[in-house]
């Protein structure tokens, strides 16, 4: 795929920024800061009713039959804009591991519902810092699932769950309806994030890949939500660079504009320099979908957007001084979700060594 | 195949074959004196193969092809090592700017020819000990004399001007207009009387920059390029030919691959130092960042292929690319530990990390300063103010030393 954006989809970046850009409020954000266990309503009714939900899913079922190309770019519109709700990432996981998973009864289930909104998914596969456990404690055994995920994303609203888990020692990936589980909301520092301990007792679910190709699904599965991510994360740095530009060429101090002294010039130059390596990088990631190259292109973007999001978020408050850290300004929205981003899917941690290991062709 | 990649395949069958004879094993132990004669000889070669000029009008000895063509052979070129530093800013901005600027086209036919054979070569004369960053504080003065002009003064950080036949120079014209109006610019013999070159040693060992001093030099108003006092405009226009150029995501320094294989051959606490977090982070990290600056390349290569104009963030490749790979060769230099303090001042910079290390500071001054390219991306990019600048719209001569 080309690294050129075509114009159906510079429509479709277009597109999704200004209509989010109209319906965004920073106040509806900050109040559900203190909520826990809800979400952005209106929007993820915009997501719903723009068919973001159904971009990547094949015609057949349902979908738009587009890809990571275009649910990138609408992911860049919702980072910018700070989205209150995680599914268009968990979703996009859960629809890559159905396919992944060729199991026509489940697609036909689920992917028609996730497409239309219907239905909502999350991806519940990391325990602590290991992304991507090798002995996951979660264990599948006769057709159900034992044992605790703890902080999944989108856990309190999902109706199904992609688990990572145990199978006679071995790993799988299973699919698993909620409604059985015991679901037990976190207090966060980004709530509309939905995290919930999703507690498994006897749940039943379903294989969709079991030992080694459970791994290599699970893997590509994680790095496809990756990609999202980072495409979120550069959307997000990138609004955070005009923010701290706009602030720069209005406030003055010591008689001029405070874009005017290098400490602050050079500081808005070094964060446009990491939006573009990051964005240079999500755009290659995206247009590398289904190739050998993805998991390495997959790294590079997310080790890439996770330093651009993180530096950029303590810059840009810096540059603002006192009222950059007041809760009415609201830049704390980044603060946060660069955070509750960078650990989604996968730390730094993680992503620097997966890159290692597959430069290096050592196995994981 | 597409027209370039048939292209690409038939610069790199060119290439391959030239390798024995003018590639990186061939140079080295070399004297500078050895490559530029070796380097000669592949210009020549290079031409009669008709690999010279490549994005250059017929007319004047080029090869009327696109500027994705030069930068296509360009990028091959520099994978294999060939000895073509020598000409890289000759034929990069001199040579342009006299076919642009210079009406007497037969002079021009004849120059491009030889500086193209690399039997002439040009260098570039703007910075000076007053101003390196701040080229409009210059303070070499051109009078007028009879019917031309007389020029004293000094330049500096001239690359290769020892062996250079002749050079273009930006010259203050008149110290009554403010700093950026009185400029003038043209091309000079550097064998003309008057004319003094002396190599400076740099912190890495080699002299390929000097001062050049200037005594009475007798120019001729036909050597004048541009309207009298319009230098600066011809200056910017000088810096602007070559925007895209073939660049270097290893800052043209070692490629990462050097660095992880260094990793896996040392023992570091008593495993391969690529099991170290610290080192796995490292290239970690330079890895996505290479990948990202080759992505903008890639991209910016399909837009000019497209018939668009690439975005500005091409500009972040120098300023990204060389600072990481001082960093890095710093690291690769501590994994060595004391079997790296052995040091070979002859070793090539793409191949050895001490000597990458060690002139890795002329890379992040010369053609724009780290310091420079942030203030030209906050300013032209971002829309951020100029720095204050005491200077402006002042005359000349009555700007406080």
């Amino acid at each position: 795929m080309s690294m050129l954006y075509d114009e159906g989809q510079q429509a479709i970046a277009t597109e999704s920024r200004r209509v989010l850009d109209a319906r965004t409020s920073k106040d509806r954000l900050l109040k559900l800061l203190e909520q826990v266990g809800e979400l952005d309503q209106p929007f993820w009714d915009t997501a719903v009713e723009q068919g973001w939900t159904a971009l990547a899913i094949p015609e057949e079922h349902g979908g738009l039959g587009l890809g990571l190309v275009e649910l990138g770019l609408v992911a860049q519109a919702a980072g910018a804009a700070t989205a209150g709700a995680p599914f268009l990432t968990s979703g996009y996981g859960a629809v890559s591991a159905l396919l992944g998973s060729r199991n026509a009864e489940l697609q036909a289930r689920w992917l028609p519902r996730l497409a239309s909104g219907e239905a909502l998914a999350c991806v519940a596969l990391a325990e602590g810092n290991a992304a991507l456990p090798p002995s996951p404690s979660v264990i599948f055994a006769g057709g159900t699932l034992m044992g605790t995920k703890p902080a999944v994303t989108g856990g309190i609203k999902a109706d199904i769950a992609v688990v990572w888990a145990s199978s006679g020692g071995k790993p799988a990936l299973v699919l698993a309806e909620l409604a059985p589980a015991e679901r037990r909301a976190l207090n966060s520092y980004d709530n509309s994030r939905l995290y919930a301990d999703l507690t498994f007792a006897g749940t039943p679910a379903t294989v969709l890949a079991e030992g080694d190709a459970a791994l290599a699904l699970a893997r590509d599965v994680l790095a496809r939500m990756a990609v999202v991510a980072a495409h979120e994360q550069v959307g997000g740095a990138e609004a955070l660079l005009h923010i701290a530009r706009d602030y720069a060429v209005t406030r003055k101090a010591f008689g001029q504009l405070i874009g005017a002294f290098q400490s602050i010039k050079h500081r808005i130059a070094e964060m446009y320099g990491l939006v573009e390596v990051a964005r240079a990088n999500c755009i290659h990631a995206a247009a590398s979908e289904g190739t050998a190259e993805f998991l390495i292109a997959a790294a590079d973007a997310r080790i890439s957007a996770t330093e651009a999001y993180d530096t950029n978020s303590r810059d840009c408050v810096q540059i603002h001084g006192g009222i950059g850290v007041t809760w009415e300004l609201g830049l704390h929205l980044h603060m946060r979700r660069a955070r509750s981003l960078a650990v989604e899917q996968g730390s730094l941690l993680f992503w620097e060594d997966l890159l290692v290991n597959q430069l290096t062709g050592e196995a994981a | 195949m597409s027209g370039l990649e048939t292209y690409r395949a038939a610069a790199c069958a060119f290439l391959d074959a030239m390798v024995p004879k003018y590639g990186r094993e061939a140079r080295t132990g070399n004297s500078v004196e050895q490559d530029l004669a070796l380097g000669r000889a592949y210009m020549a070669a290079k031409y009669d193969a008709g690999f010279a000029g490549i994005n250059w009008p017929v007319e004047v000895g080029g090869q009327g092809l696109t500027h994705l063509h030069k930068i296509t052979f360009d990028a091959e070129e520099m994978q294999r090592g060939m000895p073509v530093q020598f000409f890289g800013i000759s034929l990069g901005m001199p040579v342009p700017i006299l076919m642009h600027y210079c009406e007497d086209k037969a002079f021009v036919k004849e120059r491009v020819t030889k500086a193209l054979r690399g039997e002439e070569i040009w260098c570039q004369m703007f910075s000076e000990p007053s101003g390196g960053s701040d080229l409009a504080a210059l303070r070499t003065r051109v009078e007028p004399d009879g019917n031309g002009w007389k020029m004293n003064g000094q330049k500096i950080w001239t690359s290769w001007a020892q062996y250079c036949d002749y050079g273009v120079i930006v010259t203050r014209s008149d110290p009554t207009a403010e700093k950026h109006k009185g400029l003038t610019y043209f091309w000079i013999d550097m064998r003309a009387k008057g004319v003094e070159v002396r190599p400076i040693k740099l912190a890495g060992g080699d002299s390929h920059v000097n001062e050049v001093f200037f005594d009475d030099v007798r120019i001729e108003d036909s050597q004048r390029l541009g309207a009298v006092g319009g230098g600066f405009g011809v200056s910017l226009h000088t810096l602007m030919i070559e925007r895209y150029i073939a660049t270097d995501s290893g800052g043209f320094g070692p490629h990462l691959d050097e660095f992880v294989k260094l990793a896996g051959e040392v023992d570091l606490n008593g495993a391969p130092a690529l099991r170290d977090g610290r080192v796995r982070s490292a290239i970690a990290r330079n890895h996505a960042m290479r990948a990202g600056l080759d992505s903008i390349t890639k991209r910016a290569f399909l837009m000019m292929q497209a018939g668009m104009q690439p975005g500005p963030e091409g500009s972040l490749q120098k300023l990204v690319a060389v600072r990481s790979r001082q960093r890095l060769s710093e690291l690769a230099m501590d994994l060595k530990g004391n079997a790296g303090l052995a040091f070979d001042p002859h070793a090539f910079v793409k191949t050895d990390w001490g000597t990458s290390w060690l002139n890795a500071p002329t890379g992040r001054i010369a053609g724009g300063s780290d310091e420079v390219l942030l203030n030209t991306i906050a300013e032209k990019i971002l829309g951020l103010p100029q720095d204050h600048r005491p200077d402006k719209g002042i005359p000349f001569n009555q700007i406080p030393a």
